[in-house]
C-alpha cells in the first residue's frame, strides 16, 4: 500500500479501533464514560486477567497455550484462603500461605512444561485436561464451602486496599507487567522464547536449552495465574471452588485481539495487554449503558472471531494484492497451509 | 517408431529468463525401463514436472502413441495414462491399502461404498503383481519399502501405462531395493513403461532399457542397453564442464595440527564405522549421494544426535556430548534445511544471528541491547547481506540471504570448527560464489571446515580433501593427488575404483 | 497391532475392571434399574460425542456442542412459550438454527482459517450469549424456568417396555449410522484423509473446506438430536443446559482412542469412553465419593492417554525408518 496515512492507520489499528469504541461509549454516556472513577473502575476489573496474560503470553508465544491459568487462579486462591485461617489470620500467616499459593502455581507450571517439552502433546488438551484436575483439587481444599477469610488485615488489603486513590491489585498487575516486559524484551531468556516460539529445531541447533526455556514459561504462566488467584480471593474475601472459572477465556480473548500468534514466535505483551483493556472496556461501556451482564460472553466471542477476521482482512488490504479476492486470498493460505 | 508409447518433443521452459529446458527430446516405449540421469539442476525434475502436469510448458509438444495431447493439469496427467511414484509419499497412514489405492475415487452408489467389491479389485491387484501386502492392512503399519508398493498400486489402479520413479531407492534398505528391483521387472512385463530416476548409477545401468542424459537443461545424448559404457555416460552427464577450471582440482594433506578427530564412529543403521580428521584450517569435504549418512555424520559431531560407538576427538580431548558443550568449545553448525533448521523466520537478522551470541552479548541474563544491535550491524556488513537492514524479518529475505543470515549467527564467534551442510541448495549462482568465499575465507583464519555437498562442481570448488560415503560407509578417500568430478561421481554413485567399496553391505 | 485396536483395548479393559470392581462391591449396581438409569445419563453426552468424534477425526476440534445443545433446547422452549406455532414448525426452525450454528463453526474454522480450538471456543461463548438471549423471562424481566407440557415432547423421555429409555435406543442407533458413515461411505473416508495427510487428501481432489463443514454439521446435527431427548427428559430448558457437556464427549472420545493430530478413531471408541466415564460416575456417586474426584480421575485419564499417544506416535515412527529396516536385516543376518 503505498498511502502513507492509511500505512501508519494500519500501523496503530488496534490504537485507532479502540479510540473508536471510547468515542462512541463518550458520545452516548455523556459524563459518565469519561471519568477518573470509571478509569479506575475499568483498570480494576482488568487487574486479574491482565496478570494472568503476564503469565499465559509466554505460553502462546512458544506456540502452546495455558488454560490452567484459571484452575492455578482457583487452587492457590483455596490454599492461601486454607491456610491463612489456619494461621489464625495472622499478617505472618498470612504472607506463608500466599507463599505457600504461589508454590502451588510454580508447582503446577513445571509438570506442563515437564510433559509438554517432553512429549508432542497439544498444549490446548493438555490444560484443558488438567485444569478439570485442578478444579477437582480445589474442591477437596474448599469441600465445596466458601472460605471466608474476613480477619486478615494484610490479606484484605491486597485487594481492596488503595495507594493514592489506585486499587492495589493495579500497582500489582503494573509490576507483573514491568516484570514480564523486562523478561521478554530485555533478557536472554526472552530472546530464547521468541526463538523457540519461531523456530524451536533451529533454536535447538542453536544450543538454546529449550527444554528449560519451555519449563519456564508454564512455571511463570503458573506463577501469575496463581498470584491472580490470591488477588481474586483479597477481593472476594474469601475462596469458592469455582473461584476464577472462565478467565481462560477472557485471557484467551485478550491474547488472540492483541495480535499475538497462536502460532508462536510472534506477538507482545503490550499487545496482550491491549486487548485486555479493549475487552475491559467494551464490558464497561456494555455495563454502563444497561446491557445486560448476560450478553458479555456473546459480546466476547463475537470480537475474537471479529478480531481475527480484521487482521486478516487488513493485512491483505495492506500487502497490496489487489487482485484476489478475499476468498481467493483465504484459499491460497489454505493451500499454503497444507503444503 | 511404432511402439512408442509417449515422445516429448522440443520442450522448453524458462524461469525468469533462464532456459531450465531447451528444446529437449525424449520418448518412451512401451514397456521399457527408461532412465533419465544428469546433475542436480540439469533440468530432470523440470522435464518430468511438465510431463505430469506440474509446470507447464513454454514450447514443445507432447504425443501419445503419436497424437498430440495437451497435459496442463495433474488430472491431465493421470488420464493420460501418467502416474509418479513420489519421494515424498503421499499416502493416508490411517486408511488402508484398498482406501488409500481408491482415494477419490470410491466405487460408491449415493455415497456409500462397494467396500467387498473394493476390497475384492485390490487384493486381485495385489496377487497379480504379487506384492507383499494384505489388502486390508493400514498403511502406518507398513514399512517405507511396503508404502512405495502402494503407491505404484496406486498407480496401476489408475490403468497407468507410465509411472515414474523419482529416486525411489534413496530410503530403502538394500533387500528392500532388491525387492523393488523384481517388481519393476514384473511391470515390464506387462507392458507398463518406467521412468527411473536415480543417483546411483549401478542401479541404473542394472535396469535401464535405455539412458537419456540431460545437461545444463539440454539432450547429452540417448544411449541404448547394449551400449552402456559407465565412463562415457559419467562423462556426458559432466560433458562441457571438463573444459572449466572446475573440472579437476589438486588436493594436498595438511600439515597444521588436527582439530578433530573421529574414530570408528558408527550409529546402527545411519552409518558404520566413520574415521576420519579434519586439520587446521582445511575445508575437508564429505560427499555422496542423499541418504549416504553424512548428515548424521555431523549432527552426531555437533552433539544433536547421539552415536553407539567410536570416539570424537577435539583438539586431541574426547568431546562431552550436547550441543551446548560443542558451541562453547568452538563448533559452529549450519545446518542441512535451512528454512525448518536454520532460523526462525518473523524474527529479525539481528535476533537470529544473536541467538548464538548471548555469551557475549549479556551481562547477568540482560541483553545489552547497543552490543546486540552492533552485532546486527556487523553482521549485515560482513555477510554483505541484501538488503543491508538488520531490522528486517529472515523469512522476507531470498535464499541466498537467508543463508548468510544463518552464517552470520557463527562468523563472529571465535570459531575452531564448522560443521556446513549443503549450503547452497536453493540458492542463486552469485549468492553461492559469495558462500563458497566465505567458506575459504574461515579456512584461510584458520577454522576446520568440515562441508557436505552433493554438488560435485562445488566441492571442487572448495575443498582441500574430499572424502565420499555411500550408504552409511566412507567409501573412497581423496587425499592428496588431482581429483576429477568423474572420480567422485563414480566414487559416490557405487563405481568406485578401490577394493574398498566391496565392504559395505548395508 | 494398529493403534487403535491396542487402545481401544486398553479402554475396553479399563471398562471392564470398573464394572468388575462396582459390580462385586456393590450390590445395587448390577439391577436392571441402575443399568438403565446409566445408560440413559450416558446418551445425550454419547451424542454429542459422536459429532465430536467426526470434528476430531478430522484433526480439529468442537468446544461448542455443549452450548450448542443448550441453544437449541432454549430456542424450542422459547418457541413454544412465546409463540402458538405447531410443533413440527418449532422443531425445524430448532434444527435450522442447530445447522447454522454448525456452518457458523465451519466458517470459521475452514475459510476464516482460526484454529479449531479458538474458533469453536469463541461460537461456544457466542451460543451461550444467545441461550440467555432466549431465556424465558417471567413478568418482572427475570429467567425462569418453564415446563413444556407437551406430550410428544414428554414422549421422547419415555422407554420402552423393558425398561430401555428411547435416548438409549437413540445414541445407539445414531452412532451405529455414524460407524457406518465413517467406514462405509465416501464422505467418512474423507474425514479420515483429511485429518490424517491434509496434503495427499488434497491431491486426491477432496475439498478441506466441505470436509470441516461436513464434520461440523453432523456435529451441530447431534447436538440437535440430543438437545431434543433432553428436553424429552427434563421437560423445560435451563440457561446451564449443556454446560460442561462438551468436555465430557471430549473426554470420552479421547478415552475411546481418538487422537487429536485427526486421522484416529471411531465409534466403537467413543462408545466405549462415554460408558466408560459414565460408569465411573456412577460407581463413583454409588460409593458417595464427590463429584470432583470424578472430574479429578477423568482429567487424570485423559492426560494419560494423551501421553501415551504421543509416546505410541514416537515409536511407530521410528520404527518404520529406513535405519529401523536395515537394523532389523543386520540382526536377522547375524542370527
Amino acid at each position: 500500500m503505498h498511502n502513507p496515512i492509511l500505512h501508519k492507520l494500519y500501523q496503530f489499528r488496534r490504537v485507532v479501533v479502540l479510540l473508536i469504541i471510547c468515542l462512541v461509549f463518550a458520545v452516548m454516556l455523556p459524563g459518565i464514560f469519561l471519568t477518573w472513577g470509571n478509569f479506575r473502575s475499568v483498570l480494576y476489573s482488568v487487574s486479574l486477567t491482565g496478570i494472568m496474560i503476564c503469565g499465559a503470553t509466554f505460553a502462546v508465544l512458544l506456540g502452546g497455550i495455558d488454560r490452567t491459568v484459571s484452575g492455578n487462579a482457583a487452587v492457590s486462591g483455596a490454599c492461601c484462603c486454607a491456610l491463612i485461617l489456619h494461621f489464625n489470620s495472622s499478617d505472618g500467616g498470612a504472607v506463608a500461605a500466599m507463599a505457600a499459593g504461589l508454590g502451588c502455581g510454580l508447582l503446577s507450571g513445571l509438570f506442563h512444561g515437564l510433559v509438554l517439552s517432553k512429549f508432542d502433546i497439544p498444549a490446548f488438551l493438555l490444560t484443558l485436561a488438567t485444569n478439570q484436575v485442578l478444579y477437582g483439587i480445589v474442591q477437596y481444599i474448599t469441600g465445596n464451602q466458601l472460605i471466608n477469610v474476613m480477619n486478615c488485615r494484610l490479606f484484605t488489603a491486597i485487594g481492596s486496599g488503595r495507594l493514592l486513590g489506585i486499587p492495589i491489585p493495579v500497582y500489582i498487575l503494573a509490576a507483573c507487567f514491568v516484570f514480564s516486559y523486562i523478561l521478554m524484551n530485555h533478557t536472554v531468556y526472552g530472546r530464547w522464547l521468541y526463538s523457540v516460539g519461531g523456530n524451536r529445531e533451529a533454536s535447538k541447533l542453536s544450543g538454546i536449552p529449550v527444554k528449560k526455556v519451555i519449563c519456564t514459561a508454564y512455571m511463570i504462566s503458573g506463577f501469575m495465574g496463581a498470584l491472580s488467584g490470591i488477588v481474586l480471593s483479597s477481593m472476594n474475601q474469601q475462596a469458592s471452588s469455582l473461584q476464577a472459572n472462565g478467565y481462560e477465556n477472557d485471557v484467551l480473548a485478550a491474547i488472540v485481539v492483541g495480535g499475538v500468534s497462536l502460532r508462536g514466535g510472534s506477538g507482545t505483551l503490550q499487545g496482550a495487554m491491549f486487548g485486555a483493556l479493549l475487552i475491559g472496556i467494551i464490558s464497561n461501556g456494555l455495563r454502563l449503558l444497561g446491557v445486560d451482564a448476560i450478553y458479555h460472553d456473546l459480546v466476547k466471542g463475537i470480537i475474537i472471531i471479529a478480531a481475527i477476521a480484521f487482521d486478516m482482512y487488513s493485512s491483505y488490504k495492506m500487502s497490496g494484492l489487489k487482485r484476489d479476492g478475499f476468498f481467493k486470498r483465504m484459499k491460497k493460505r489454505r493451500q499454503a497451509a497444507a503444503a | 517408431m511404432s511402439d512408442l508409447l509417449f515422445e516429448m518433443k522440443n520442450i522448453e521452459k524458462i524461469f525468469s529468463h533462464v532456459h531450465a529446458l531447451d528444446h529437449v527430446n525424449f520418448d518412451i516405449r512401451k514397456g521399457e525401463v527408461h532412465s533419465l540421469l544428469g546433475e542436480n539442476g540439469a533440468g530432470k525434475s523440470t522435464l518430468i514436472k511438465i510431463l505430469t502436469g506440474v509446470y507447464p510448458k513454454d514450447g514443445g509438444e507432447i504425443l501419445l502413441e503419436g497424437n498430440p495431447i495437451e497435459i496442463n493439469t495433474r488430472e491431465d496427467a493421470t488420464k493420460q495414462g501418467i502416474a509418479c511414484v513420489f519421494q515424498e509419499l503421499s499416502l493416508v497412514p490411517t486408511l488402508s491399502i484398498t482406501q488409500n489405492v481408491l482415494l477419490g475415487k470410491e466405487k460408491n452408489t449415493l455415497g456409500v461404498i462397494h467396500y467387498g467389491k473394493e476390497k475384492k479389485e485390490i487384493a486381485r491387484l495385489i496377487k497379480r503383481y504379487d506384492f507383499p501386502l494384505e489388502a486390508d492392512a493400514i498403511v502406518e503399519t507398513l514399512s517405507v519399502a511396503q508404502k512405495q508398493m502402494v503407491e505404484i498400486l496406486k498407480a496401476l489402479s489408475t490403468d497407468a501405462k507410465l509411472i515414474i520413479m523419482d529416486e525411489p531407492t534413496a530410503s530403502l534398505s538394500k533387500k528392500e531395493s532388491e525387492m523393488l528391483f523384481q517388481i519393476i521387472g514384473q511391470l515390464k512385463e506387462r507392458g507398463v513403461s518406467i521412468v527411473y530416476i536415480s543417483h546411483r548409477l549401478e542401479e541404473v545401468f542394472n535396469l535401464a532399457d535405455r539412458i537419456t542424459i540431460l545437461r545444463d537443461g539440454k539432450n547429452a545424448g540417448v544411449v541404448e542397453k547394449k551400449d552402456i559404457i559407465p565412463g562415457e555416460v559419467v562423462r556426458m552427464m559432466i560433458g562441457k564442464r571438463l573444459s572449466e577450471a572446475t573440472a579437476s582440482r589438486e588436493l594436498a594433506m595438511s600439515e597444521e595440527e588436527t582439530v578433530l578427530e573421529v574414530k570408528g564412529l558408527t550409529r546402527l543403521g545411519y552409518y558404520e564405522d566413520v574415521n576420519f580428521v579434519v586439520k587446521k584450517g582445511e575445508v575437508l569435504v564429505l560427499t555422496g549421494l542423499v541418504g549416504a549418512g553424512r548428515t548424521e555424520v555431523i549432527r552426531s559431531i555437533f552433539g544433536a544426535d547421539p552415536y553407539d560407538k567410536g570416539e570424537i576427538l577435539f583438539e586431541g580431548k574426547s568431546m562431552k556430548a550436547g550441543i551446548k558443550g560443542t558451541i562453547r568449545a568452538g563448533f559452529g553448525l549450519i545446518p542441512e534445511d535451512r528454512r525448518t533448521q536454520g532460523f526462525a523466520p518473523l524474527l529479525s537478522v539481528t535476533r537470529n544471528v544473536a541467538v548464538t551470541n548471548y555469551d557475549r552479548l549479556a551481562k547477568s541474563g540482560f541483553v545489552k541491547k547497543a552490543s546486540e544491535d552492533k552485532l546486527g550491524e556487523e553482521t549485515v556488513k560482513l555477510v554483505d547481506l541484501r538488503p543491508a537492514n538488520p531490522k528486517v524479518q529472515v523469512g522476507n529475505l531470498s535464499g541466498g540471504n537467508q543463508q548468510k543470515a544463518v552464517l552470520g549467527k557463527w562468523l563472529t564467534r571465535d570459531l575452531k570448527v564448522i560443521l556446513i551442510d549443503e549450503p547452497t541448495v536453493g540458492i542463486d549462482i552469485g549468492a553461492k560464489d559469495e558462500i563458497y568465499e566465505f567458506i575459504e575465507e574461515l579456512a584461510k583464519k584458520g577454522v576446520a571446515v568440515l562441508l557436505i555437498s552433493s554438488d560435485i562442481a562445488e566441492v571442487l570448488r572448495v575443498a582441500h580433501r574430499i572424502i565420499v560415503m555411500r550408504d552409511g560407509h566412507v567409501v573412497k578417500e581423496f587425499d592428496d593427488g588431482s581429483v576429477t568430478q568423474e572420480d567422485i561421481l563414480l566414487a559416490s554413485s557405487g563405481f568406485g575404483m578401490t577394493g574398498k567399496e566391496g565392504q559395505n553391505d548395508a | 497391532m494398529r493403534q487403535e485396536t491396542l487402545r481401544r483395548m486398553i479402554s475396553f479393559v479399563l471398562l471392564v475392571i470398573l464394572l468388575i470392581v462396582f459390580g462385586t462391591t456393590s450390590s445395587s449396581f448390577f439391577t436392571v434399574n441402575n443399568i438403565m438409569t446409566l445408560l440413559r445419563e450416558a446418551s445425550v453426552v454419547g451424542m454429542l460425542a459422536v459429532g465430536v468424534t467426526m470434528c476430531i477425526i478430522t484433526g480439529g476440534n468442537d468446544l461448542s456442542c455443549g452450548a450448542l445443545l443448550g441453544l437449541v433446547s432454549m430456542v424450542v422452549a422459547h418457541l413454544y412459550h412465546y409463540t402458538a406455532l405447531p410443533l413440527m414448525a418449532i422443531l425445524l426452525i430448532a434444527l435450522a438454527v442447530a445447522l447454522l450454528g454448525g456452518m457458523l463453526n465451519g466458517i470459521c474454522v475452514a475459510v476464516l482459517q482460526i484454529p479449531d480450538f479458538v474458533a469453536t471456543l469463541s461460537t461456544k461463548m457466542i451460543f451461550t450469549g444467545l441461550i440467555l438471549v432466549f431465556a424465558i423471562r417471567n413478568s418482572a424481566g427475570l429467567i425462569t424456568t418453564e415446563t413444556i407440557n407437551n406430550p410428544s415432547i414428554s414422549a421422547l423421555g419415555g422407554a420402552f417396555p423393558g425398561g430401555l429409555y428411547y435416548s438409549v435406543a437413540a445414541f445407539f442407533l445414531l452412532a451405529i449410522l455414524a460407524q457406518f458413515y465413517l467406514k462405509r461411505t465416501k464422505s467418512g473416508t474423507y474425514l479420515y484423509a483429511m485429518g490424517s495427510n491434509r496434503k495427499s487428501a488434497e491431491y486426491s481432489g477432496i475439498s478441506f473446506v466441505k470436509v470441516k463443514m461436513t464434520a461440523f454439521m453432523i456435529s451441530a446435527f447431534c447436538a440437535y438430536i440430543g438437545a431434543l431427548f433432553l428436553l424429552g427428559r427434563n421437560r423445560a430448558a435451563e440457561t446451564a443446559t449443556g454446560m460442561g457437556f462438551e468436555f465430557q464427549a471430549i473426554s470420552a472420545t479421547v478415552i475411546g482412542g481418538c487422537a487429536f493430530a485427526g486421522g484416529r478413531g471411531d465409534m466403537i471408541g467413543t462408545v466405549i469412553g462415554v460408558l466408560f466415564m459414565q460408569v465411573l460416575k456412577n460407581g463413583i456417586m454409588k460409593y458417595n465419593f464427590s463429584t470432583q474426584t470424578q472430574a479429578v480421575v477423568s482429567g487424570v485419564v485423559i492426560v494419560v492417554m494423551l501421553v501415551f499417544d504421543a509416546f505410541y506416535n514416537d515409536y511407530m515412527q521410528k520404527k518404520t525408518t529406513r535405519a529401523a529396516a536395515i537394523a532389523r536385516e543386520k540382526k536377522a543376518v547375524a542370527e
